[in-house]
């Protein structure tokens, strides 16, 4: 499980690769933490390369969610392949993030 | 006669009229009985005194001629002593004789044979009355020769006057006779030698009607009899000299007649009460002087009572007209009086009829009459009033009634139509009924299926009718809501009882069956309250064991049984409520359990133990036992028929991890390794993978302690049905599958972290299943393989 974060046009963009699952969700979080402190900028969660993700997974992405509503930002995903969507779709995630 | 009788009942004023004319009738009846009874005994005394008197009158009368006689007998007797030689004069004293009586009969003056020489044999001076004028004549001849007569020798022979007996006197010359008594007094001569007798007659028929003239009473008459009893009086004139008083007893014996003939023999007076010819009568009798003769005075009663009988006739006349005068009145006045109540009864029908505003006549009276029309008035008031309460009671009846039908509607929309059948599902079958008794019952089912599990109750509220329906439509929504989040019967039932019990202010209960059956292994949960042990219908015919515990819904503290036990493929549970084996006939008998399990036995002989069938053999029984009598409670059966066939087992893979989620991407990629071998696409093995992940990871986070090392099994098997994960674990007893669901539906803002897990595991796979067996969780998912 790669987590690259990136800045580009005012945008902070994280590029998910390989598989969200529980055992790599706390490494991931760990990764993804400098996305709880942006202020005033959107985030972009590209996952075109994630393979699979998990509900530890989803709840990585709630939380990012929850704290850039909070400072006004909007968080969206990029990318996203099938499989990973069937997921969202099911859980309803597929109802409050906004897909590029 | 009857119709007399009826007419009666039916007249008030005749009846009352009727009875007023009776009572005064018999009063009537006992002064005018006791009057006349007293005026009839006046009447009679006075008759007697009446009779008296006339009688002593007659008799003094009769004495005094007779008297004359005898003294007019001794002076001329006297004149002839003193002048015994001369012939001539005899003729002249017996003329003055006459001339001096008119009333007597004749006299005769008579003397011894050759007496006076110049006279010869006979001398004797007779004086007769011939008409008006008297005729003297020589009496005495060869035809009559005197000195042989009765009247001559009786004075000669008794040396005394005497009277004689009476006898026919015959006048020669004119040839007449007449019956006569005769006075007869001997003459003598200075030496005392009986020279001649004087005969001094009277008519008897000139005393007879003397006599027969004193009449005190019309019809009344008198008789005279002599010495021997010999008629000389009566009115029957063939009676006189020929027959005497004792002639009629001697062919009709009359002890009454022959007493008063020795009475009267004997010159005895007095008064006798008779019957003389088949006639009441009185008789007066009374001795006449010295003749020896006795008269009687016979007055019939009815002469005697004849104006008393009219006076009585003409008051029972005038008291019996009066009567039914009085009677006549009195029905009219009554019926007049009454007339009022007659038009007070053609208003009451009119009334009755319906028309409640109809005018009632005002009497304008103070007696019982216009209180009883004003009472009516007041009547016909209250009942417009109460009428129109009844229409308007009426109505709300209706409209509960209606109510009623809703709710009817709404209770039975509660229970679930539809029910499952082999052509739905591969593992159970189940049909159920209900019938209330009223519209709306007290008894209630469900069921339904969560995750790989049967949930059904079957239940009875105490009572009957709405408040029962209510409280069931209350046992059946608490039963839902704590069966989602609890698969345990005994716990579903204690939360159960418990929250019923918190709000059961009215002391009802119900009798509760809770089962859930685990649908791939044939594992039967159980828990009953108080209900009846249902059947189980397989190998054979048998009762459920059951704990009894207690119905629901009183006892909030109680802590309810669990019970278990293994349904073989083929078995149907008949769960019943009290309503089949205590349905009744006309005569009351009990359907009973051992009818029910007849039915089930016969059905299972007759291989008929589908849900349906079973259910409808039961009705027909129960129907035919019934028969037309009203249905007793409400009637609920539910049969569930086990009939999952175990496939053959085409794949088995197992791994055990220890619980810890840094061996997730094991497990991953053991399940992607299953999935490839089942032939699921990526898309399936995704959401496979996730829902595994998600229960394995639940597992090795919750079912332990914080640092207790313990492995988690995983199983993977397959048929040609379905790919099934089994997730065992030895950990604290955990069913995720009541656990709540999240909403998906929520906005980024409201929506929690976590809680996702069992979501995605119920989103992903077709069916999910926990269970806790021999201390282990055993959670099973099952996807379905599409071929």
């Amino acid at each position: 499980m790669n987590v690259t974060i990136q800045e580009q046009d005012s945008n902070m963009i994280a590029i998910l690769e390989g598989s969200l699952d529980t055992a790599a969700a706390a490494e991931t979080e760990k990764a993804m933490s400098p996305l709880y402190d942006v202020k005033g900028k959107d985030i972009i969660i590209d996952c075109t390369d994630l393979e699979y993700i998990s509900s530890a997974g989803l709840r990585i992405f709630l939380g990012i969610l929850h704290n850039a509503g909070e400072k006004g930002g909007h968080v969206y995903i990029k990318g996203i392949n099938d499989k990973v969507r069937a997921i969202f779709t099911i859980t309803g995630f597929s109802n409050i993030f906004e897909f590029m | 006669m009857k119709k007399i009788i009826a007419y009666i009942r039916r007249k008030l004023s005749v009846r009352v009229s009727l009875w007023v004319v009776f009572f005064a009738a018999i009063i009537f009846i006992a002064a005018l009985g006791f009057l006349f009874y007293q005026a009839r005994e006046t009447v009679r005394q006075e008759a007697v005194s009446r009779a008296t008197q006339i009688l002593d009158k007659t008799s003094l009368r009769v004495d005094s001629i007779l008297n004359r006689v005898e003294v007019a007998s001794t002076m001329t007797k006297w004149l002839v002593e003193r002048h015994p030689d001369k012939s001539d004069s005899m003729f002249v004293y017996s003329r003055s004789m006459l001339e001096n009586n008119p009333d007597f009969y004749n006299c005769s003056i008579a003397f011894e044979p050759y007496y006076f020489k110049d006279r010869g044999l006979y001398c004797s001076a007779y004086t007769k009355f011939i008409g008006d004028t008297i005729r003297t004549i020589q009496g005495g001849s060869e035809n009559y020769q005197y000195f042989f007569t009765d009247w001559y020798l009786m004075p000669k022979l008794l040396g005394r006057p005497c009277w004689t007996e009476p006898y026919m006197d015959l006048d020669v010359a004119t040839n007449t006779s007449e019956m006569v008594t005769s006075y007869c007094i001997a003459i003598t001569d200075k030496k005392g030698q009986m020279i001649g007798v004087i005969n001094t007659s009277l008519s008897l028929n000139w005393l007879s009607q003397t006599i027969s003239s004193i009449k005190p009473y019309p019809h009344s008459y008198s008789i005279m009899i002599g010495r021997g009893g010999t008629y000389f009086v009566h009115p029957d004139t063939t009676k006189i000299t020929r027959q005497t008083i004792f002639t009629q007893t001697l062919e009709q014996p009359d002890t009454a007649l022959t007493a008063l003939g020795y009475a009267m023999q004997h010159g005895e007076e007095g008064m006798k009460q008779m019957s003389i010819n088949g006639e009441d009568c009185y008789v007066f009798y009374k001795p006449l002087g010295k003749t020896g003769c006795s008269m009687a005075i016979v007055c019939p009663e009815s002469d005697i009572f004849s104006g008393f009988d009219r006076l009585r006739r003409t008051i029972m006349t005038i008291v019996i007209v009066g009567l039914l005068l009085m009677l006549y009145f009195f029905i009219r006045i009554i019926t007049r009086e009454l007339q009022p109540l007659r038009r007070l009864a053609k208003e009451a029908e009119t009334i009755a009829s319906g028309q409640f505003d109809a005018e009632l006549p005002d009497f304008q009276r103070i007696d019982e009459i216009g209180q009883l029309s004003q009472s009516f008035g007041n009547m016909q008031q209250s009942l417009v009033k109460y009428i129109e309460e009844l229409k308007e009671t009426t109505a709300q009846k209706a409209s509960i009634e209606s109510d009623l039908r809703i709710a009817s509607g709404i209770q039975m929309g509660m229970l679930p139509k539809k029910f499952p059948t082999r052509d739905d599902r591969d593992d159970v079958q189940l049909f159920a009924s209900l019938t209330p008794a009223k519209e709306v019952g007290g008894d209630l089912f469900d069921f339904y299926f969560r995750d790989e599990k049967l949930f059904f109750c079957i239940g009875d509220v105490s009572g009957k009718g709405v408040p029962a329906s209510l409280f069931m439509a209350v046992t059946r929504s608490t039963f839902r809501t704590v069966s989602v989040h609890e698969s345990m019967p005994d716990r579903i039932v204690t939360t159960m009882n418990k929250t019923i019990a918190d709000m059961n202010k009215t002391f009802m209960f119900v009798t509760l069956f809770v089962g859930v059956l685990d649908l791939p292994t044939g594992r039967l949960r159980y828990c009953n309250a108080g209900h009846d042990a249902p059947l189980l219908v397989g190998a054979g015919v048998g009762e459920l064991p059951c704990d009894s515990n207690i119905p629901v819904g009183f006892r909030p503290e109680w802590k309810f049984s669990l019970q278990e036990t293994q349904i073989f493929t083929g078995t149907t549970i008949f769960l019943f409520t009290d309503g089949l084996t205590e349905a009744m006939d006309a005569n009351k008998t009990l359907f009973q359990m051992k009818r029910v399990n007849d039915v089930a036995s016969r059905a299972l002989a007759n291989q008929q133990q589908e849900p349906h069938q079973l259910i409808a053999q039961m009705t027909e029984a129960v129907h035919l036992f019934v028969g037309n009598a009203e249905q007793s409670d409400d009637l609920t059966m539910m049969a569930i028929q086990y009939i999952r066939q175990q496939s053959d087992v085409q794949m088995r893979k197992s791994i055990v991890l220890p619980n810890d989620t840094q061996e997730v991407p094991r497990l991953n990629a053991f399940v992607e390794e299953v999935c490839q071998t089942v032939g699921f696409d990526e898309i399936v093995t995704m959401q496979i993978k996730v829902a595994v992940e998600e229960a394995v990871v639940n597992v090795m986070k919750y079912a332990y302690l914080p640092g207790q090392r313990s492995d988690v099994t995983i199983e993977a098997a397959s048929n040609d049905m379905r790919l099934k994960f089994t997730i065992i674990d030895s950990g604290k007893p955990f069913d995720p599958t009541v656990q709540a669901a999240v909403d998906t539906t929520l906005s980024a803002k409201e929506r929690k972290i976590g809680g996702l897990g069992i979501h995605i595991m119920r989103q992903n796979m077709d069916s999910i299943n926990y269970e806790r067996m021999d201390n282990l969780n055993v959670l099973t998912l099952r996807k379905k393989i599409i071929h």
